[in-house]
């Protein structure tokens, strides 16, 4: 047996033996940081930018007087041929930007200057089956967690210096129709998600995971009749029936299928401690189905953050006929009437009207519709309840066939999607971003096939206007007024942000990012990157610097269920960046 | 170009990657590199107690067996690495055997082009024992997509595992092989997808080997393990995305 000599090493070679890691000194995130995330500004911990998801910043280096000198300091792309459908809204911790791009993959980049720290791909399977685009919204921070969740409906746990996976749990069954879209939010150590699918005959539900290792603590279903489960010591205990028991609003056993799902996840009032989350669409599209309110579809739900259980719920649209999901964000905020501080909660939701809501037991306070043109309802009564225009529903099928036709107001997408409004604390309005259009819609007979489509109806989408869909619109939540409003020719599709700057940033798919005087409306800065703006704007401060970042990557639902409205879409193309901007040091007054 | 730079930039070249070595047998530019990356420049010898066989030509570069036979070489194996050299994914895996293992394994690899294959073995004397061969290969192993991603309805198959135990005299072989795409992101638009994380246990759990594994193992990876005696054991596999599988083997 032949042996070489031993080589023994009795010198290093530092030159070659460096390699330099990157350190960042990155602190785990809290439950006080994010808390406290509306108040802090060197850091963005939540979804909202703080709990409430009032999308407010107090920063104003960049102010009415200076947005105009605002340049791009980097861009990184999201790389390969998965450009499309960036929704996402970044985070910000220790000078890391976390940031989802479409397919449920995550990145961690230098705040500073764009590098790439880690990127994490999920790995998705063949079927699944999201409804409106490969879209994800954003990740929850906790300890040295970055949580996402995925197409396939899982929650994924990354360490936040390496992206590598700590822990992964199944939430629901993609092969039913279920996935995950929506930034998972931390509140009080506990991680809660909601689920997609309202396409395909699911049930519903909120859960809460521990956050550092993925057990589940708590289930809700968001359909009448269902059980909810509490996991105490790992023993799985009853926990009530959402709505006391089944049958109360749903015929036969349509609850069994009933959609409701909070795709759109929620946020969480500190006051009140209640999670605010709001419900899709009732399953199947076609209401004659399904006689009866279906709640909880359509609704928002105030629940006990300790063991998922309902408060109250509102019903914005109780025996939905026209796809007017309730999941629209609901945020919190006060204001001063009559001497009294009142605790409310705003939401513009998908079927026209905005609703204000006492947040203390979620009766209604006043509505008022903000879409210019609403005709399945002629109005709302005392208690918010629709007032439905019967010749607007779209007709029950006969045998086999198609029921009759109707054009309604807004259409299925709503006058207001899933792209979250910002309130400014300084004007008191809500900046909402507004869609003007209507749909012709029929019915069809369907019946309940596990992981198809459950509609059993036929849409196509129409615009109201030749010159413009999208509006930004400055609404009063006092008085229903419309302060000033903002005309784009693209239906809008991005998230808003407010500034104590006297700023509102938004973004439009025609690829601009816009910065407007939150008092007047006047547009003051506006900077191609290059594709549609779908992402949620944020703003922070580093180095003593304020930084603007947002996601630019056209897609989403708009031109996948678009009609009419994708032609005028058609032409906009893919690209997927994060785009990081401050101003240059010489125009920081 | 100012020439100083230019010599200062050579003489950091030749001082990290040095010639090949003196005495190794598959004489190799990568030696030196490795040995500092990997080894992190401990003691070594080339040993030919450790036999490291592969075929002379990898008819197929995406399923090349290496097989890695110690069983001659005295005393107790801390840790046993396998690389090849001029992979654009060199390291294959890394093994955290018990006492209970035998000084035998084998597994597939991708290879993208002919290279030196290396088996180190850091014994309880804490020196590196390092077997080796080179695989002919006309290459692209790395480079080519996975087959199972191609199959529809692959994710029904994944982490399925199918293994044995054999009787070889007074020890085992346990011969495994797991349905798993391994992509290593080299190939476009595909992005990681491997486990990376193996563990051997017997049936009251405690580990008898410990695998961490690189993207370098071939679709569907193919392991073969000795351990002493007939024990039963059990399989534990986590992949990249954190999907964990588990197999008995009786």
């Amino acid at each position: 047996m032949k042996r070489t000599r031993l080589h023994q090493m009795f010198a290093l070679s530092a030159l070659c033996g460096a390699m330099l890691l990157h350190s960042v000194g990155v602190q785990a995130v809290t439950d006080e940081e994010i808390l406290d995330d509306a108040n802090t500004t060197h850091q963005i911990v939540s979804n909202g930018l703080g709990l409430a998801g009032q999308r407010y910043s107090p920063l104003a280096t960049v102010n009415v007087d200076t947005v105009q000198q605002l340049r791009p300091v980097w861009a990184l792309s999201f790389g390969g041929e998965k450009q499309r459908g960036q929704e996402s809204q970044p985070m910000i911790k220790d000078g890391v930007m976390y940031v989802t791009a479409s397919y449920s993959r995550v990145f961690a980049m230098d705040a500073r200057t764009g590098k790439e720290l880690w990127q994490y791909d999920a790995r998705l399977p063949d079927g699944i089956m999201p409804c409106c685009d490969v879209i994800n919204r954003g990740v929850a921070l906790y300890g040295d967690l970055v949580i996402v969740g995925t197409l396939d409906a899982k929650l994924v746990a990354l360490n936040k210096d390496t992206g590598k996976v700590v822990w992964r749990k199944t939430v629901a069954d993609y092969k039913a129709g279920y996935s995950i879209t929506a930034a998972p939010i931390v509140v009080k150590g506990k991680l809660i998600t909601g689920v997609s699918g309202g396409e395909f005959g699911i049930v519903g539900k909120v859960e809460a995971y521990n956050p550092v290792n993925g057990d589940l603590i708590w289930t809700r279903p968001t359909v009448e009749g269902h059980m909810g489960y509490v996991w105490k010591d790992g023993k799985k205990i009853e926990s009530g029936i959402s709505g006391g028991e089944a049958g109360k609003t749903w015929p036969g056993d349509l609850w069994k299928t009933g959609g409701a799902a909070p795709w759109l996840g929620g946020s969480y009032d500190a006051e009140t401690d209640s999670l605010l989350f709001g419900t899709s669409n009732p399953s199947p599209w076609n209401s004659h189905m399904r006689p009866g309110d279906n709640l909880f579809s359509s609704s928002r739900l105030a629940l006990n953050p300790d063991d998922g259980s309902i408060k109250w719920h509102f019903q914005t649209t109780p025996h939905d006929g026209w796809d007017y999901d309730g999941v629209n964000e609901l945020v919190s905020f006060s204001y001063e009437e009559n001497g009294k501080t009142v605790k409310a909660a705003a939401t513009a939701d998908r079927n026209g009207y905005f609703y204000v809501l006492d947040r203390s037991n979620g009766k209604f306070i006043r509505g008022f519709p903000f879409a210019d043109k609403i005709t399945w309802a002629k109005g709302l009564d005392k208690d918010g309840r629709p007032i439905y225009d019967e010749s607007n529903r779209p007709g029950a099928p006969g045998e086999g066939k198609q029921g009759s036709s109707v054009f309604v107001a807004p259409a299925f997408l709503g006058a207001k999607n899933w792209m979250p409004m910002a309130y400014s604390q300084d004007t008191g309005l809500f900046y909402v971003p507004v869609n003007e259009w209507g749909m012709d819609i029929w019915n069809e007979g369907v019946t309940y096939k596990k992981g198809a489509a459950y509609l059993g109806a036929g849409f196509t989408i129409r615009p109201l206007n030749e010159d413009y869909i999208g509006v930004l619109k400055a609404i009063d939540p006092k008085t229903g007024k419309e302060v000033w409003r903002y005309k784009n020719y693209a239906p809008l599709w991005g998230g808003v942000l407010a500034t104590k700057g006297n700023l509102v940033f938004t973004g439009n798919p025609e690829g601009f990012l816009m910065a407007f005087d939150a008092k007047t409306g006047k547009k003051l800065y506006e900077f191609q990157t290059g594709s549609g703006v779908l992402g949620s704007p944020v703003t922070w401060e580093m180095d003593g610097e304020q930084y603007i970042s947002v996601v630019s990557g056209w897609g989403g639902a708009v031109p996948l269920w678009g009609g009419e409205v994708a032609k005028r879409v058609k032409d906009y193309n893919q690209g997927g960046m994060v785009w990081t901007f401050k101003l240059p040091k010489e125009h920081t007054l | 170009m100012n020439t100083r730079i230019i010599y200062a930039l050579a003489l950091t070249l030749t001082s990290c990657w040095a010639h090949a070595v003196e005495g190794d047998p598959q004489p190799s530019v990568m030696w030196e590199y490795f040995h500092q990356r990997l080894l992190d420049n401990a003691d070594f010898v080339f040993d030919e107690a450790v036999k490291v066989s592969v075929p002379p030509f990898a008819e197929d570069a995406r399923q090349v067996p290496i097989e890695v036979d110690a069983r001659a070489l005295p005393g107790k194996v801390e840790r046993v690495m396998i690389w090849a050299e001029l992979n654009p994914i060199p390291q294959v895996l890394t093994l955290y055997p018990s006492a209970e293992l035998e000084k035998f394994l084998a597994v597939r690899i991708r290879v993208e082009q002919a290279t030196p294959i290396r088996a180190a073995l850091l014994m309880d004397d804490g020196i590196w024992h390092v077997g080796s061969a080179r695989v002919e290969a006309a290459g692209g192993g790395c480079s080519a997509p996975s087959v199972v991603r191609a199959q529809e309805g692959w994710e029904d198959h994944l982490g399925e595992i199918f293994g044995a135990r054999f009787k070889a005299g007074d020890n085992s072989r346990l011969r495994l092989s797991v349905s798993h795409p391994m992509d290593n992101g080299l190939v476009d638009s595909i992005p990681e997808f491997y486990v990376n994380q193996a563990e051997l246990r017997d049936r009251s759990g405690a580990v008898l080997a410990r695998i961490d594994l690189f993207s370098a193992v071939s679709e569907n990876p193919t392991l073969t393990l000795g351990i002493k005696g007939h024990p039963e054991t059990q399989l534990w596999l986590r992949d990249n995305n954190g999907n964990e599988f588990t197999a008995d083997i009786p």
